[in-house]
């Protein structure tokens, strides 16, 4: 059996009862960080808390090498786990294939992730965000500034009067010239409202700092003064919303301070 | 005042009336006797005194050139000539024969307008001379010929003067013949670039013995062909200096028969530089106005002990003075002129400016490498300059003592800033570094140097051949997948048609030039509208061509498929040796949404698997490189000499009678070729005179592929199994 399980958003508290008494269950752990990660907790905190022991996958050890996790599901109970949700944002349902191809059983237990926290914290209404987009770092994508691919999407969405969600690069243990097991290097709002400032300036974002955290941040300005602010430690995301409901607008004024002449 | 400082004097106030000025280069197959023609010129000129001329060779400026008696680099002069009344400037450039160095000779054609080429009246046109004919006639220079050693056929050879004149007119139809077949698909040239004895466009003589004549000295000094035999057989060689002098008579032909930069720069700036032939920059160099921008073309950099890098160029525009700020091609910012100069034999003058039509030599562009555009604004940078061939021959070089580390890889750098057709890789890990040229002798007088010139001892490993590798049949299509396996790519190869292959080579196609003009280039090198109209990327001697259609996202991601695309081509499947002339084409790609999960960690590695398995689809086989060779020989040691072609695994194609020699000619592969002068050397009793030439790449006899790969891929440190899908080799 291989149970995926999602971690939650902040620290080794935020996992679900239901995820936690079956990764304690588990004969063995795997966890990838590379995705996203836990900003509130290390491996550590997560062992000491779960008594257990957890193996970290790195990108080729999930990707190109997945036997050792599909041979400890084939042989007992092995869990798999990430931060947020194992399969949002994520792309684990290739895991999962692989392991029902070989007869192994699978289940996902949920966690919360970022793309709920964007709508609660801020108060935009779930069923108004389009396609969401997640901007890279430039030396990520090959080229420079904002790939046109991020700005059709919320292009398109603003013609249409949705919102977007911006999920923000994570780049841990490959750095601008390849592989580096030392690197550790967040996109913070701050940074992605300048880039897309060069764009759209004066137009709305709410930034959304350590969602799920006791300190998490949510503001609501101009793209272009976002850029100016400073939002503290990671994970952070950015949403850009279209037009905007009532209550969404009272709730972006009452909970995230933004301007009223950008609110009307 | 001193003679020279006068000469000085008189080469700035001519250097201001582009009508006046020759700029010119002597070429030569080796030992034809360039280097001491140009000595006497220079002494004709007043440069050096007229006793040492000849054995001076002041144009051999570094002790291995006087020490292995052979021209290494390009060197660069300036002299005056009175002709009709009127002082000329003649910037004069001498350039290498040796075949190791034909870098240096395409480089200096592109500083000059007139090419004079040198034949050895009793060997005739020789490989060579056809290579330097090609090299200049496609920088659009213009030819005359000399035809040098009369004397040998006077003294030595003992012929009469009908005997003379046959052997003479043979030489130039056979120069006429190489210049009309190179000439036919020029449409540039305005006139008959053919010489002829009657238009004054070719001179004989003895750069040796200081005397040369031509129909106009003829005419002017009364002297015929019979006087000279007369003369020359009574060995009155110094009267015959006296009353026909050499210098006279070239310079005379220099002056009267090549452009001056006035006539020549709007023919030829079209032919080199793609930039808007509209715009003012244009109009500035095709008038040659000192007063407009700067624009500089650099084709020679050299280390002078005293003041650093001096880089040696021609000006096509505008006046260069000490402390302008200049942009040097393909690097940012901007390097500042130290100082301004002309060349006068192996010393540089600095003089105040030199302006547009000249060859300048300046310090302070410490970014500039031969080759680089110098401007004062920014501009669409020259046309590379062509190579003939690419390099072939490896060698690993590391300093003996570790506290020369540092400067071993400066000295590197600068080696190949020098010479474009060296390349280095350095390896800071191991130390090992390794330096690629164009055949054995161009990599040991290359370290030789660095061990002389720079003092720095050093080991160096047995040379390495270079390898290829290229697929043999068209491929079926082949899928890559990401490691993630959300991205897919679709990709087929083929193996391309020579004649696009030498189209990319020679530079007449390539990714820096327009879209539309590329595509012509393209068709006319027998490419389908269609495949031209889709070429996505050029990297080395391989195309890749986008045959999908409206794929959302391809757009952006196609940075990391050319990538992944050059990574593969860079170290092919069979052992990691360059790809080419191979012809790609993605047929399909499927993508994820997100940008993220479509990052160079999983486009890089798909595209590259894609390309290696269409490869081996391909049967891609290895190439090596291989050598023509011609080696002439007197008729006894015919057999010893072709045994040693034959023995090398190469191919006698031609053995025939050339005077009292025999002429064997053939090709062998490069790596059979290292050794060869010692053992042509012993097995002639040092009677034989050879030459070779790089000719590009044959695919490895199969019998051999699969050892030749292991041994390079052992070499290389990578796995000693090859894929299972090679299962063809
Ligand atoms: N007899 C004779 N020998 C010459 C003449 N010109 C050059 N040589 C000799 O030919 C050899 C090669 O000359 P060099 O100028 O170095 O040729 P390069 O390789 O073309 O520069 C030298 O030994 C010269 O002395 C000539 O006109 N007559
Ligand atoms: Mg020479």
């Amino acid at each position: 059996m291989l149970t995926f399980i999602g971690l939650g958003l902040h620290d080794e508290r935020s996992i679900t009862v239901e995820g936690r008494d079956a990764l304690r269950a588990a004969d063995r752990a795997f966890a990838e960080f590379y995705t996203s990660r836990l900003v509130g907790a290390d491996l550590a905190d997560l062992e000491d808390y779960h008594e257990t022991t957890i193996e970290v996958r790195d990108r080729a050890g999930v990707e190109q090498d997945p036997e050792p996790i599909l041979a400890a599901a084939e042989s007992g109970d092995a869990a798999f786990l990430t931060a947020g949700d194992t399969m949002v944002s994520t792309t684990h349902t290739d895991l999962r294939l692989r392991a029902e191809d070989r007869g192994i059983d699978t289940r996902v237990i949920h966690g919360v992730t970022a793309q709920s926290a964007a709508s609660s914290l801020t108060g935009l209404q779930n069923y108004r965000f389009g396609k969401a987009a997640t901007l890279p770092f430039p030396y990520a994508h090959g080229g420079d500034g904002v790939p046109d691919s991020v700005i059709e999407t919320i292009e398109a969405n603003r013609e249409r009067g949705l919102h977007t969600i911006v999920y923000l690069d994570i780049k841990v243990g490959t750095g601008p010239r390849g592989p580096d097991p030392d690197h550790e290097e967040y996109m913070t709002a701050d940074r992605a409202a300048a880039l897309l400032a060069d764009d759209w300036a004066d137009v709305l974002g709410v930034v959304v700092a350590r969602a799920g955290s006791p300190d998490a941040v949510v503001a609501a300005d101009r793209l272009s003064a976002l850029a100016d602010r400073s939002f503290g430690d990671p994970l952070h995301l950015l949403v850009i919303p279209g037009d905007l409901h009532h209550v969404e607008a009272d709730a972006l004024a009452g909970l995230a301070d933004a301007p009223a002449d950008l609110l009307s | 005042m001193g003679r020279r400082k006068k000469i000085v004097q008189e080469c700035e106030r001519l250097m201001d009336n582009p009508e006046h000025i020759r700029n010119i280069a002597i070429a030569a197959h080796v030992d034809h006797g360039k280097t001491t023609l140009s000595d006497n010129l220079l002494a004709g000129a007043g440069m050096i005194s007229e006793d040492t001329a000849g054995e001076q060779l002041a144009m051999d400026t570094k002790e291995d050139e006087q020490e292995r008696g052979i021209t290494i680099d390009a060197a660069n002069v300036s002299m005056t000539h009175e002709y009709d009344d009127t002082n000329h400037l003649i910037n004069l450039i001498d350039t290498p024969g040796h075949v190791d160095f034909g870098g240096d000779v395409t480089r200096a054609m592109r500083a000059v307008d007139g090419a004079l080429v040198v034949v050895d009246a009793v060997e005739g046109a020789m490989p060579q001379t056809e290579t330097v004919l090609r090299q200049a006639l496609r920088e659009g220079v213009k030819p005359t010929l000399f035809i040098n050693k009369v004397d040998r056929l006077i003294s030595e050879l003992q012929e009469g003067p009908q005997e003379m004149q046959e052997r003479l007119l043979a030489v130039i139809s056979d120069v006429n013949e190489l210049i009309r077949g190179m000439a036919e698909n020029m449409d540039d040239i305005p006139e008959d670039w053919t010489v002829s004895v009657e238009d004054g466009t070719v001179g004989f003589g003895s750069a040796l013995y200081k005397w040369g004549v031509s129909m106009p000295s003829m005419q002017r000094t009364g002297m015929d062909f019979g006087d000279i035999i007369d003369l020359e057989r009574a060995d009155k060689r110094e009267e015959l200096h006296e009353r026909t002098p050499l210098s006279d008579v070239v310079l005379d032909m220099v002056c009267e028969h090549f452009p001056n930069p006035v006539d020549a720069q709007p023919r030829r700036v079209p032919r080199i530089w793609r930039g808007d032939p509209d715009s003012e920059l244009a109009e500035s160099m095709q008038l040659v106005d000192e007063d407009g921008e700067v624009v500089f073309m650099v084709t020679d950099i050299s280390m002078d002990p005293h003041a650093g890098e001096i880089a040696t160029g021609r000006v096509f525009s505008g006046t260069l003075e000490k402390g302008q700020e200049l942009y040097v091609s393909g690097t940012a910012g901007k390097n500042r002129l130290q100082s301004v100069g002309l060349f006068m034999g192996s010393e540089r003058e600095e003089v105040e400016r030199v302006p547009a039509g000249n060859i300048a030599s300046v310090t302070g562009l410490r970014d500039a490498i031969a080759g680089s555009t110098v401007s004062s604004v920014e501009m669409t940078p020259f046309e590379s300059i062509e190579h003939i061939s690419e390099p072939v021959i490896t060698k690993s070089v590391e300093a003996k003592n570790m506290d020369d580390l540092p400067k071993l890889i400066e000295t590197l750098q600068q080696v190949a800033k020098e010479d474009p057709t060296i390349q280095i890789e350095i390896n800071e890990d191991t130390g090992e570094h390794l330096i690629s040229g164009q055949g054995e002798l161009h990599l040991e007088v290359i370290t030789q140097r660095i061990r002389d010139n720079q003092g720095i001892p050093v080991i160096t490993g047995e040379p390495i051949v270079v390898y290829r590798e290229q697929p043999q049949e068209e491929s079926r299509e082949v899928e890559g997948q990401s490691p993630n396996r959300h991205n897919k790519f679709y990709i087929t190869v083929e193996p391309m048609d020579q004649e696009i292959v030498d189209a990319i080579q020679l530079g007449e196609v390539s990714m820096d030039m327009p879209e539309l003009e590329r595509r012509e280039a393209l068709q006319e090198a027998g490419m389908d509208k269609d495949t031209s109209q889709n070429v996505e990327d050029i990297h080395r001697t391989n195309i890749l061509i986008d045959d999908t259609k409206g794929i959302q996202h391809l757009n952006e991601t196609m940075e990391l498929v050319l990538e992944g695309l050059q990574e593969a081509l860079d170290d092919g499947p069979l052992a990691a040796e360059p790809v080419q002339g191979a012809l790609f084409r993605l047929h399909d790609a499927k993508l994820h949404e997100d940008t993220i999960h479509r990052g160079p960690a999983q486009v890089i590695p798909a595209v590259r698997d894609a390309v290696h398995r269409a490869l081996i689809d391909g049967e891609v086989r290895l190439l090596e490189p291989i050598q023509d060779v011609r080696i002439d020989v007197p008729s006894e040691h015919m057999g010893a000499a072709s045994g040693e072609i034959q023995g090398r695994r190469g191919r006698v194609d031609d053995m025939y009678q050339e005077g009292d020699l025999m002429v064997v000619e053939g090709i062998a592969p490069v790596e059979e070729m290292i050794g060869f002068s010692s053992d042509i050397r012993s097995a002639t009793e040092g009677r034989a005179s050879w030459n070779t030439e790089n000719a590009g790449f044959r695919v490895l006899a199969d019998n051999l592929q699969r050892e030749k790969i292991m041994e390079i891929r052992e070499r290389k440190g990578m796995k000693l199994e090859l894929p299972q899908s090679i299962d063809y080799i």
